[in-house]
């Protein structure tokens, strides 16, 4: 049996010179919820980058999926593999239609169980009607102009079609409206009561403690400056929400 | 007339020796040598712009030997009983009042190229939709020229008050073919015509072609034109709004791969007021594909209320691969919109990527992108079978 898990061991990644993760140790489990906090420039979203094989991001240490190593592979392996990003800012692809992209994108991570367009379609629209999603979606554009709203919504479409082993969600709460974010919250929930989804492991990225309230941690960490400085249960968003990071950066700071 | 002393190239003498063996019924041969003096003496105005482009437009000649109107089959279909759709020799049997009223009334001939076709005109299709009649298939036309052989059809359409059509042209050449041929539409008030053409000659023919269109008081007019194949493949595209209310389109897609090169030329003339326009083009190339686009929009200082849309579009695929976009606005009314956009780029690696996190091979990734990018004209075109055919050809170039 491979170690499950997706399994973060020393990883360090350097943008442009500059070392922004410095020795990141963390493991998501099938089925468990974690949270990653810390204020702007923390080295979150660079941690999802290169978790997922960003070309612009230089990593070393180790990274592996039940017993898979990552960084050895390319990203659209890696989302074979079963690793999925919910960006902060899909990318917007003009002319290339919703349905075809996650047709392909399905036929691409689910080899083994290839679907048929006609049935493909049916999925589909189960799913955009489970997740409260106009139908018209499918004929639209690749977020091409998309509200951040709407943007947020196809990324939890493709999840709820993709079902991956594990979900990085970054930032996926900002920008969004309390309603919307009910509905990201809902989404997470609608995936992990599925049969397929309530394996899947989460890294919720995020900078502020509002959207844990919809989608409950198991673990919460803590991220400043490239490390991360805390760990703890659900409390510790609690005390975010209170304190703000200044009295943990303090803490970690006096620890250093 | 003032006279002049020229010296007359090889080429130009057997040119004019060929006159002679063609048919006078459509083009007499006074106004066949007219026209090839034309064709000699005007300038293309494809002057050669930078250091990739190999292609000099004064230089191409037909070779006199391959002027042959036995180089190319027409094939012309409807099944709507109330449209006339017929050879131009027919027509000017049958049918010579209506012919008369577009054929040469469009700018056409007043190119250098358009010239051409008329001094050597071998064939074309002359289609005629009465007034207030809706055609509900397309017309169809399918032209296709022999190996080595020059052929210059011209194809009139004329619609009448009210009428609705849709014809689409497909042309296919084989290897050494040239092909340089003129379409004009002449409309009428509210008249609605979309005209689209799909080039897919072999790599090795040469494909000119001169088109116009002069729409009437509130009529839509809409052209939708691919090049795909073609070692050399240049269009002159005019639209002239000489009545008010018009609704004009213009759509292009090319895509130059290997050692293709496509030169067009879209203008769209304002000289009528409260007209509408749009100018899409997508191109992309890839090897040592060159392109070029020229887009003239040209608003005349009584033409107020005009409102005039470009936007051009341009992909590269591979470092040696070149588009040159030109676009020219010359607005002398006062009281108009006018915009054009236009961009020339790679792949968008964040467009890459977000696709590779999806699971999608870079390689698919990178086609998908590529053809999405063409489909905000590919829309423009007009039958679910031609717009499944120019995707099909797109993505066959991008493999």
């Amino acid at each position: 049996m491979p170690e499950l898990g997706l399994r973060i061991t020393n990883l360090r990644c350097r943008v442009a010179g500059n070392e922004i993760l410095k020795g990141i140790d963390l493991t998501v489990e099938p089925g468990r919820v974690h949270a990653l906090m810390g204020p702007n420039g923390s080295g979150k979203s660079t941690l999802a980058f290169s978790l997922t094989g960003h070309p612009q991001y230089d990593v070393s240490g180790s990274v592996s999926l039940d017993g898979e190593d990552l960084l050895s592979l390319n990203p659209d392996k890696r989302a074979r593999a079963g690793l999925f990003l919910s960006f902060q800012y899909p990318a917007a692809i003009p002319g290339v239609k919703v349905a075809n992209f996650l047709h392909a994108a399905r036929q691409a991570e689910k080899p083994g169980d290839p679907l048929p367009p006609g049935k493909f379609r049916a999925l589909l629209l189960e799913k955009m009607d489970q997740l409260g999603i106009d139908p018209s979606f499918m004929g639209r554009y690749l977020n091409d102009g998309f509200s951040g709203g709407e943007k947020k919504r196809l990324e939890m479409l493709q999840l709820a079609v993709l079902a991956p082993k594990y979900a990085i969600m970054d930032e996926t709460d900002s920008g969004l409206d309390i309603d919307a974010l009910k509905d990201v919250g809902n989404s997470i929930g609608a995936l992990r009561a599925t049969g397929e989804g309530s394996n899947t492991g989460f890294l919720i990225i995020t900078h502020y403690p509002r959207i844990l309230q919809y989608i409950v941690p198991d673990v919460v960490h803590v991220m400043i400056d490239g490390r991360i400085v805390k760990t703890g249960g659900h409390d510790l968003a609690h005390r975010i929400e209170r304190e703000g990071y200044d009295k943990i950066r303090e803490e970690a700071g006096a620890i250093a | 007339m003032p006279s002049t002393v020229t010296i007359v190239a090889p080429e130009r003498n057997a040119l004019h020796q060929r006159l002679d063996m063609l048919d006078a019924g459509v083009v007499d041969r006074d106004a066949r040598v007219r026209a090839l003096d034309r064709f000699f003496t005007m300038p293309s105005g494809r002057e050669k712009p930078g250091r990739f482009w190999r292609v000099d437009f004064e230089k191409i000649v037909p070779d006199a030997e391959a002027v042959a109107s036995a180089g190319a089959q027409i094939d012309v279909e409807t099944n709507d009983g109330a449209v006339v759709l017929c050879n131009l020799a027919t027509a000017v049997r049958e049918h010579p009042q209506l012919l008369a009223r577009a054929f040469g009334t469009t700018a056409v001939a007043e190119t250098k190229f358009g010239a051409l076709t008329k001094a050597l005109l071998t064939d074309g299709v002359f289609a005629y939709i009465p007034a207030d009649h809706a055609c509900d298939e397309p017309i169809a036309i399918r032209y296709h020229a022999a190996a080595g052989a020059a052929v210059f059809p011209w194809i009139v359409v004329l619609a009448e008050r009210g009428a609705r059509a849709t014809v689409v042209e497909r042309l296919t050449a084989d290897a050494g073919a040239f092909v340089c041929g003129a379409v004009e539409i002449v409309s009428a008030e509210n008249a609605d015509v979309t005209y689209a053409a799909l080039q897919h000659a072999d790599d090795d023919a040469r494909v000119i072609f001169s088109r116009a269109a002069r729409p009437g008081r509130d009529a839509r007019i809409a052209w939708a034109l691919a090049d795909i194949g073609a070692q050399l493949a240049a269009q002159d595209v005019r639209i002239s709004i000489e009545e008010p209310g018009a609704d004009a389109h213009l759509a292009t897609v090319f895509f130059p791969r290997a050692a293709q090169h496509v030169d067009f030329i879209g203008t769209l003339e304002h000289r009528a007021g409260e007209a509408t326009s749009e100018t899409i083009v997508k191109s992309a190339a890839r090897d040592r594909g060159q392109a070029r686009f020229l887009g003239n929009i040209r608003i005349a200082p009584h033409a107020q209320g005009s409102d005039a849309r470009l936007r051009d579009d341009a992909l590269l695929l591979s470092p040696n691969a070149h588009i040159d976009s030109v676009p020219a606005l010359e607005i002398g009314a006062n009281d108009v919109k006018a915009y054009h956009g236009a961009t020339v780029g790679a792949l968008d690696a964040d467009q890459i990527f977000y696709m590779e996190s999806r699971g999608i091979e870079r390689d698919a990734a990178e086609r998908m992108i590529a053809l999405g990018f063409f489909e905000p004209a590919i829309e423009h075109f007009p039958t679910s079978a031609l717009r499944d055919d120019l995707r099909a050809a797109l993505a066959a170039k991008l493999s």
